[in-house]
């Protein structure tokens, strides 16, 4: 209340003064961080999806015609029902969390070198840009996700969730896993150029490992402790459990959720925090 | 408190495959407020590395910088701005970082750049005077007390150059600017202090005239 206060008497020549952001107070710091963040993303859509025809629009898009794309595609060439299951709803709930996962981790392959211009300003960090990238795409596949899921309830191919709120519990940690990766693989994208073209091979050997396309209950049962130590597979069967309810049993663990994304974030947010000297200027 | 800009025992090196390519050996530096320094060393001498250490844009091996006024960042060809986006764009971006008005910032930014309407064009369409005009453009939408210029000031047209006198040296004549030249005559106009980087290492003379004499004969 206060600074927006002082904001507004800031005459032109004071607000202009590059000196204001020198010694900024914890709040101010974090004013600035998301104001930002708020820049870097206002930037983001214009430099990958111009002004022209739609243009921010694709942010929903892209991601609207991938889920929109595989569920079609399974629901007509799979049959109707898994293990009594609607395909379509398994494709939704399993498909929307992946292209958000491998979009995050996507856009954070080398996020900073492609972006170094941006730290001539120094009020901008490496932490801000990932940030950033990642709650564009985040943003974008959501939305899609939502108007993917809205679309199959509206023409019958999948029934409303049973639970509402494991299914936004389930999205949370889907997000919150996505925010760790991006920050683990930018940092070290960054530092290994090995890591940077190991990153597509091993984001396809990664995918049994998502559960996806599976539920953990259909495998062998001494092959499961891979999905139940997988955080996205934990995250997508609180998903399934929310949509399908008694139809299924699910293997997930809130407590596991919690520690692993948590300890990752904490990892994700170290190596961020110590990637700027690794990071080539170009 | 004392306003300048120290340079203390700094080192930068870069990795180049397994080798490592020392490019600053312990440099000491200051400048003070109102300095005008000039940078002189020849390609390569590392004049644009000591330019984006002290404007904070890469990170010294060793040493440090203590930034005692604040430091805009180095006006060059490229860095700074997205060249895929638009001037336009790049004003919008810098508003909303630094916490700018836009409105004014627009009008001064047009005012002194006059790109007309390929403002709103690419940045990678623009000349190399264009591009210098919107770089200086945005640079003083800001207040700085310490301006980095690396080049750039030298592509513009005479009625540009007379702007940036204008502007840089007469109403802002109070400012520290630190300007990397091959034209020595720009250097001798504008500078009160002149140093030669060369062989990694930074060393001052005691005239502009005299360090430019070594510099002819490096």
């Amino acid at each position: 209340m206060q600074s927006s206060e002082r904001r507004s008497h800031l005459l032109g020549h004071e607000r202009r003064a590059a000196s204001r952001h020198a010694s900024p107070s914890l709040l101010q710091s974090f004013v600035t961080q998301l104001r930002v963040i708020y820049a870097l993303i206002m930037r983001e859509i214009h430099t990958r999806y111009g002004r022209e025809n739609i243009g921010f629009l694709w942010v929903i898009g892209e991601p609207i015609l991938f889920c929109a794309g595989v569920a079609i595609v399974w629901t007509a060439m799979r049959p109707s029902h898994e293990n009594g299951l609607k395909m379509t709803a398994m494709v939704v709930t399993g498909y929307v969390p992946l292209t958000l996962w491998r979009h995050a981790m996507g856009r954070a392959i080398k996020a900073y070198a492609v972006n170094s211009s941006l730290l001539f300003h120094r009020l901008v960090t490496p932490l801000d840009i990932i940030i950033a990238r990642t709650t564009l795409e985040v943003v974008g596949t959501v939305l899609a996700g939502s108007l993917v899921l809205g679309g199959s309830i509206f023409l019958n191919y999948m029934d409303p969730p049973d639970d509402w709120g494991k299914v936004y519990l389930g999205l949370a940690f889907v997000i919150y896993f996505s925010y760790d990766t991006a920050l683990i693989i930018s940092a070290l994208t960054e530092r290994s150029e090995l890591l940077e073209k190991a990153m597509s091979i091993a984001g396809y050997l990664s995918l049994p490992l998502t559960g996806a396309f599976t539920m953990t209950e259909w495998v062998p049962a001494h092959y499961r402790w891979i999905l139940e130590w997988s955080p996205l597979a934990n995250a997508i069967e609180l998903i399934r459990d929310g949509e399908f309810g008694l139809k299924v049993v699910p293997h997930y663990s809130i407590p596991f959720l919690m520690a692993s994304c948590t300890v990752l974030f904490i990892i994700g947010l170290f190596l961020t925090l110590r990637v700027r000297e690794h990071i080539e200027i170009l | 408190m004392y306003q300048s800009v120290k340079c203390l025992d700094l080192s930068k090196s870069f990795h180049i495959g397994r080798s490592r390519k020392i490019v600053l050996d312990r440099i000491n530096l200051e400048i003070k407020k109102g300095d005008k320094l000039g940078v002189l060393g020849r390609n390569g001498a590392g004049k644009s590395t000591l330019i984006k250490l002290i404007g904070g844009v890469e990170l010294p091996t060793s040493g440090r910088i203590e930034r005692g006024m604040t430091v805009s960042w180095p006006l060059a060809f490229g860095g700074a701005f997205q060249g895929s986006l638009s001037g336009h764009d790049n004003l919008r971006f810098i508003c909303r970082v630094y916490d700018l008005d836009y409105n004014e910032t627009l009008d001064y930014v047009q005012g002194f750049a006059e790109l007309g309407r390929q403002f709103y064009d690419p940045v990678k369409t623009y000349s190399s005077g264009m591009q210098a005009r919107l770089a200086f453009a945005l640079s003083l939408a800001i207040e700085f007390e310490c301006y980095l210029i690396d080049e750039v000031i030298m592509v513009g047209d005479a009625r540009f150059t007379q702007r940036c006198q204008d502007e840089l040296f007469g109403k802002r004549s109070d400012r520290s600017l630190i300007i990397v030249s091959h034209n020595m005559n720009f250097i001798c106009e504008t500078c009160n202090r002149c140093v030669i980087l060369h062989n990694k290492k930074i060393e001052e003379y005691s005239s502009i005239e005299e360090s430019i004499r070594v510099y002819e004969h490096l």
